[in-house]
């Protein structure tokens, strides 16, 4: 009885490594089939497969019917026809043989990668639940890990978890926005497996790295189609910028009172430097404004570097100027070898670009503004 | 790309990490950082058997079925987590099956579910009619394969960065290249823009900006930061450091031309000015990129034949719509005469007025400034504004006062009804001032007998008031009625002092012990708070700390959902419920590690941006 018993058994292991071989083979067939190089393919296990495979095809249903237009929208700009976007130029394309496209692909593909390079950041595409369905493949020099190991990934395994509620709210999408553009601009964490050097490393040694995330949302209305986000990510950078005269860098304690702030200040906004250790920003500011730096404080805090969008701050004397900071949170102490250990003390640093000339001159509309100051 | 053996095992522990490898944390939430593990004997397999890839996927197979087989053989407490982490790969697999059928139209009108083999043999059939049907991604071999095309890349690209590429040469600021995409955002055709001057598109008041953006070593001083310490750095000499390209990174913003095309994305750019006499539109941009030396030879047509040769100084920026944020009012407010918004101090001292309160109240924001809203308030209305007062100073909620009067410029009152809402440091969590949103109600009413009569009642009322002890009436009354404002804004700063003061202020920190739900953040710890009194000088400073280290290290989702929740209504400029309650404090930043990653991420940041030799193989574009 028993020997029948163990010849079932060898006959049914031996059908399953059979049914496991040809498997195998399918996703051997499929991996070849993934836009990648071979060196690439050999190397994706089984479940990176269907994960590429899956980016591979959400991406065409999100393109499918949009290309056609774009590619023949562009080609009239080349034929010296200044089009309406949106438009169609079906004349254009035909006639078009496979070396003037190949030349268009050229271009095309060194634009695409200049744009890229200059805007130090990668492209990222998310669906509504957060998958990352596609990332440019510079994604590596920001965050250490290649396009095939994150694409198909899910946003909420790499990102910091406080940072997880802000991006649901900007995954998702409200009637209204659907119509006008639906915007995203936020910062979040997300891990970043480089070394200080610029090296990839391991995600064991991941840190967090912040950065700026811009786009908008995508709707597609056509069936079996998804609805994404399509975002810019750049890291923050704060040194090795020519600063401009326009521009003034300040410092302030956690709480957002002004430590230091360079003689532009004065020149742009009439505000001594005495007159401003310990003030706070938002005495500075428009009062409609004060959401706007809110949010940027409370990213300061929480992920160490924000950009602030536009807001107002009042110049001394009567008026505002529109301005934009971008600022980060820094050890107000140089760390030093001998003291590695040592506890830092934080500060804020802002550069603080001013975008317009001073509006309504003769207007004042806070305390701070007057000729005569009689509270302090 | 990287090397490829990286990819097939850093798949592998991307998927543990995302199954949850630790048993321990089994029950937990979320891994907090997922430290993947890579399995046993993952690394030697794979690098051994570098062609035979089906046999990889067979071994796999056979492996994990044999270790299976080999349960019993293990150790009791291996088996629990070890069948769990099989079945979270089987049930991984599963799902993504499962997607990709719901992606295929041949899966789809299936009545039952498909099983494995035929979803990933359709897969493969509907990936090959998908390459059959574009052409443009693969039929040129010479290309590197990629998911997207570069046309297509470059739509979503574009969908996404309201921008274009350009490229001006530095010496006279001509358009050596602009993208197409320009004609998206300026509404000026490419054609129209390549070869003309960048000055004649700029608004006349950035011209000497950008210039200044435009020099290079002509510029004597470059004004850098050391990301450091923050501290400016002067470069004498003009910069040819050896790794980094210092200096070379250009950012700015400047507004440019765009000619108006009706009913087309007006409402996209902003802030848009109209200047009196140029009757152009100007939408703001901002400009981020890199000084390089272009080959000159392909661009001047025009050029002497002495420059052929050399190379021209240009710059290469992206230029970038602004946003506009959701929280931002747009430029064009419709003013509502009717409404104002005022800042106070916490003392009720007007810091703030809004230029649209004159036509309310007659006086103009300078005349109010300085002054304590009670000295406007009518006496019939302090006990109630003043119990408001002392209540929004102590909420996180807006505070609804009734309807009240207050004195115009002219001497009659006009009937008002505001929202106050107290604005909190998110650092501190101290009030530092107290914002009002004004509405009028009715016209203004009250004759001067009125007043005479209502001042009989005030010294009634006075007796209800246990703030003043003792009223003099007339003269005295306008002093008391700024001292009310004083007395309630001392009454807060005491009970903040008592705050910081007592011990036993971290026990009573409305964060509580929440810290599980991020863990990876450090815990606060006493002496690392004490230290950190020690470190800065003033008292004030160090209570300031201690209230921030009474919070834990625990944020919580819902302070930050807040934050995506701000907005400012613009017509009536109120700040919406600003729940800062749940703002931790940042004991992240206290401990030392957390200071030296935020430095470390900083500088991550700077070696990658400006590292010359990513543009040497660059194909220029024209």
């Amino acid at each position: 009885m028993t020997a029948n018993k163990e010849k079932r058994r060898v006959i049914s292991r031996d059908a399953a490594r059979r049914r496991r071989q040809v498997e195998s083979e399918v996703f051997v067939d499929l991996s070849r089939l993934l836009p990648f190089q071979q060196s690439v393919q050999d190397h994706l296990d089984k479940p990176s497969v269907i994960r590429l495979t899956l980016s591979y095809i959400r991406m065409h249903t999100l393109l499918k019917g949009k290309t056609g237009i774009k590619v023949e929208a562009s080609h009239a700009v080349k034929c010296g026809q200044v089009m309406e976007s949106g438009q169609e130029w079906r004349g254009c394309d035909r006639g078009r043989d496979d070396e003037e496209k190949k030349t268009d692909n050229v271009e095309a593909s060194e634009e695409t990668n200049m744009f890229l390079r200059i805007l130090e950041g990668f492209l990222m595409v998310l669906s509504t639940e957060g998958d990352m369905i596609y990332l440019s493949d510079n994604v590596s020099k920001y965050m250490g890990l290649t396009q095939t190991e994150l694409m198909g990934h899910n946003i909420f395994e790499y990102t910091h978890p406080c940072d997880h509620e802000e991006i649901r709210n900007n995954l998702r999408l409200t009637a209204e926005e659907v119509w006008c553009g639906a915007k995203r601009d936020f910062i979040m964490r997300i891990k970043g497996a480089l070394t200080h050097r610029g090296r990839s490393s391991n995600l064991k040694s991941a840190t967090w790295k912040v950065l700026h995330c811009q786009g908008r949302a995508k709707v597609c209305v056509a069936p079996s189609s998804v609805s994404c986000l399509l975002l810019t990510c750049q890291p923050l950078p704060l040194s090795h910028t020519l600063l401009s005269t326009h521009t003034f860098t300040s410092q302030h304690s956690m709480d957002m009172r002004f430590t230091y702030c360079d003689q532009r200040m004065t020149l742009l906004l009439g505000y001594s430097t005495e007159e401003l250790l310990g003030r706070s920003i938002y005495d500075l500011c428009h009062i409609l404004d004060t959401n706007c730096l809110t949010k940027n404080h409370l990213n300061l805090c929480f992920k160490s570097q924000s950009v602030s969008g536009q807001y107002r701050m009042l110049v001394r004397g009567g008026g505002y100027v529109w301005v934009e900071s971008h600022s980060a949170v820094i050890p107000s102490v140089r760390p030093s070898k001998s003291r590695p250990g040592a506890h830092q003390p934080l500060c804020i640093l802002c550069v603080t670009y001013v975008l317009s000339g001073v509006e309504e001159p003769s207007l004042q509309l806070s305390l701070d503004q007057a000729v005569h100051r009689y509270l302090r | 790309m990287s090397a490829g053996g990286s990819d097939g095992t850093a798949d592998r522990p991307a998927d543990l990490a995302a199954e949850g490898e630790c048993p321990e944390q089994a029950g937990s939430s979320l891994p907090a950082v997922e430290v993947p593990r890579k399995r046993k004997g993952d690394v030697e397999e794979r690098s051994g058997t570098h062609g035979q890839h089906s046999v990889d996927f067979q071994k796999d197979d056979d492996r994990s079925r044999s270790e299976g087989e080999d349960q019993q053989v293990k150790m009791k407490c291996f088996r629990e987590p070890h069948r769990q982490i099989e079945k979270r790969r089987r049930d991984k697999m599963n799902t993504l099956i499962d997607e990709l059928a719901a992606m295929i139209p041949a899966c789809q009108p299936m009545a039952r579910k498909l099983d494995k083999l035929t979803v990933l043999r359709k897969a493969v059939q509907h990936l090959k009619a998908l390459k059959a049907g574009t052409g443009s991604a693969f039929t040129d071999t010479t290309f590197k394969p990629s998911i997207l095309s570069h046309d297509d890349l470059k739509h979503l690209l574009l969908r996404a960065v309201d921008g274009f590429l350009l490229v001006v040469s530095c010496d006279r600021a001509k358009i050596l290249f602009i993208s197409e995409s320009v004609s998206k955002i300026l509404n000026l055709s490419r054609l129209e823009l390549t070869g003309q001057s960048l000055f004649d598109f700029i608004h006349p008041k950035d011209i000497n900006k950008v210039k200044e953006q435009l020099s290079s070593s002509e510029y004597p001083r470059q004004c850098l930061i050391d990301a450091a310490t923050g501290v400016q750095v002067q470069v004498d000499a003009p910069a040819r450091p050896p790794l980094l390209s210092t200096g070379a990174r250009r950012s700015f913003f400047c507004r440019l031309k765009h000619s108006r095309v009706a009913g087309k994305q007006d409402k996209h750019f902003l802030p848009c000015t109209s200047k009196k006499k140029d009757t152009s539109r100007y939408c703001t941009l901002h400009c981020t990129g890199y000084m390089r030396s272009c080959p000159s030879s392909q661009l001047d047509s025009e050029g002497d034949s002495e420059m052929e040769s050399s190379d021209l100084s240009c710059l290469v920026t992206v230029c970038r719509l602004l946003t506009p944020m959701s929280h931002q009012p747009p430029k064009e407010l419709t003013i509502r005469p009717s409404e104002f918004v005022t800042r106070w101090a916490i003392d009720g001292k007007f810091t703030f007025v809004e230029q649209q309160a004159t036509t309310v109240i007659g006086y103009l924001p300078q005349e109010v400034l300085g002054t304590s809203c009670y000295e406007y308030f009518h006496q019939d209305d302090l006990l109630h504004l003043a119990d408001k007062h002392r209540q929004v100073l102590r909420s996180k909620e807006k505070i609804e006062t009734r309807c009240y009067k207050f004195k115009t410029k002219y001497g009659s009152y006009v009937s008002l009804q505001s929202q106050w809402f107290s604005f909190t440091n998110p650092w501190t969590k101290e009030v530092e001032f107290i914002v009002s949103s004004n509405q009028v109600i009715s016209g203004p009413g009250h004759t001067k007998d009125e007043e005479a009569g209502n001042s009989k009642a005030l010294q009634e009322d006075t007796k209800q008031i246990p703030i003043i002890p003792s009223l003099s009436s007339g003269l005295g009354t306008m002093i008391y009625a700024g001292s009310i404002g004083t007395q309630i804004a001392n009454e807060l700063m005491d009970s903040y002092s008592r705050m910081n003061s007592s011990p036993s202020s971290r026990a009573c920190s409305p964060f509580g012990p929440t810290q599980e739900k991020c863990p990876q953040v450090s815990p606060q710890t006493s002496t690392s708070a004490s230290s950190r009194e020690e470190a800065s000088g003033s008292s004030s400073q160090s209570q300031c700390d201690s209230r921030t280290a009474a919070g834990t290290s625990s944020a919580t989702s819902e302070s930050l959902a807040a934050v995506s929740r701000i907005n400012i209504n613009p017509i009536q400029g109120e700040p919406s419920q600003l729940d800062l309650d749940l703002v931790p404090g940042l004991s992240s930043f206290s401990s030392d590690e957390a200071a030296m990653a935020v430095i470390m991420s900083l500088l991550e940041t700077d070696v990658n941006m400006g590292q010359s030799e990513d543009f040497e193989d660059l194909h220029w574009p024209f």
